[in-house]
């Protein structure tokens, strides 16, 4: 597998004075890109035995249902040439229906629901695909600036099947008002790049009478190091 | 050539709230734990921004493809991940490739935090390893800038590395080709 350079605008500014935690730690040197077999052939190996019961249902983890709008979240994680990423694991977490985590240092004055920790994990099927259910997380403040609000949004964290293909990222919603406002999503460069992390509601994947659908596709670097008839 | 459907997703911080949803994977590898059928080392370090302040909810994920041949019972062969403590230390006990490393990376290292919106990737090398002259990636590291991958040695099977996100010593962060 081999690593194109990845266009200008398309990752995010590490430096990105409007986000005031990137302006310490973002590095000030260039990545220096080097060959190395390892990282584009070989990949740490997750199999199926590190999941637990409903790890894909984020709405089964307490004694009862939580509270909020339940939905499910799937897609496909392919690469730069559209094959699947297969058996790949896939790490997710969010903050529950009324914006808040479940974790210590989340001090939001808005209610932990006993019934909804918002974490989960799978990996990626023959397709690609992953899905899972889940609750719609909520908005939430945070001390970057006045009237600092996250649009909603998921984290996905994903391993890709070589090593070189590592990927945090986040998932929104359609038609946010707080993206216009959010430094984080505004930190890219490129429009359609930004718009890229914006899922897609399906009527398709919509579950009737239970939870409404959205589609959330990913591509992560990397190609065939031969191109395709060769 | 690439069309919009397989244009790369782009990344986003993971933010101040991953622990939980990684602890999974911290407890699977602690060193106590550790079941591998090789020699191991320990590499403490610690991880500052461009003030030399610690940076207290990073997250550190080593990969050791080498080393993860002697761990086939370990939940993740070759695979660590550990979050950073308040003074932004972190400590990772990783298999020793044998016969010596010779060159490679002991081990590849990716680095997760809060304002780092886009994960860096780097390598660290051991100061005492014979092969470093040799070393197909230190080889195209600036030789000023190499020493920011080496972990110095502090005893026995005891190693330090710290990783600078800024300054004179930034620590030397790749893509791959």
């Amino acid at each position: 597998m081999k690593f194109d350079p990845v266009e200008p605008g398309i990752y995010p500014e590490l430096i990105y004075p409007a986000y005031k935690s990137t302006v310490k730690r973002g590095p000030q040197q260039p990545a220096l890109r080097i060959e190395a077999p390892v990282p584009t052939s070989r990949n740490i190996v997750a199999g199926p035995h590190i999941l637990l019961p409903h790890d894909t249902d984020l709405t089964a983890h307490g004694a009862s249902e939580p509270l909020g709008e339940k939905i499910v979240v799937t897609g496909r994680v392919v690469d730069e040439d559209g094959k699947p990423v297969r058996n790949s694991l896939v790490e997710v977490w969010q903050a529950n229906s009324a914006g808040r985590y479940w974790h210590s240092r989340d001090q939001h004055a808005a209610p932990l629901d006993p019934n909804f920790h918002g974490l989960g994990k799978m990996l990626t099927d023959d397709d690609g695909r992953y899905r899972f259910v889940t609750i719609k997380p909520g908005p939430y403040p945070w001390g970057n600036h006045d009237k600092a609000w996250r649009p909603a949004h998921i984290h996905f964290s994903l391993f890709g099947n070589v090593y070189a293909q590592r990927l945090v990222t986040q998932m929104y919603f359609p038609s946010d008002p707080l993206f216009d406002y959010d430094p984080i999503f505004q930190s890219v460069p490129d429009e359609a790049a930004r718009q890229r992390l914006i899922s897609r509601f399906s009527m398709e994947q919509t579950v009737g009478g239970e939870m409404l659908g959205y589609e959330f596709d990913i591509v992560l670097r990397g190609r065939n190091a031969t191109p395709m008839g060769l | 050539m690439s069309n919009a459907s397989n244009k790369i997703t782009t990344s986003q911080t993971i933010g101040p709230f991953s622990h939980e949803a990684w602890q999974w994977a911290v407890d699977a590898c602690i060193p106590g734990n550790l079941k591998t059928t090789g020699d191991t080392v320990l590499v403490t370090g610690n991880i500052y921004d461009g003030d030399g302040a610690p940076i207290n909810d990073a997250q550190i994920e080593a990969w050791t493809p080498i080393g993860a041949a002697l761990e086939p019972e370990q939940m993740i062969p070759g695979f660590r991940r550990v979050p950073s403590g308040a003074d932004g230390e972190f400590s990772l006990r990783v298999s020793l490739p044998q016969p010596a490393v010779r060159g490679e990376p002991l081990m590849y290292v990716t680095v997760f935090a809060r304002g780092l919106v886009l994960h860096q990737f780097t390598a660290v090398f051991l100061e005492d390893d014979a092969g470093l002259a040799e070393s197909t990636i230190l080889n195209q590291v600036p030789e000023a800038r190499r020493a920011t991958l080496l972990a110095r040695r502090t005893g026995e099977g005891q190693y330090h590395w710290d990783i600078r996100m800024q300054g004179e010593a930034e620590t030397v962060f790749f893509d791959y080709a």
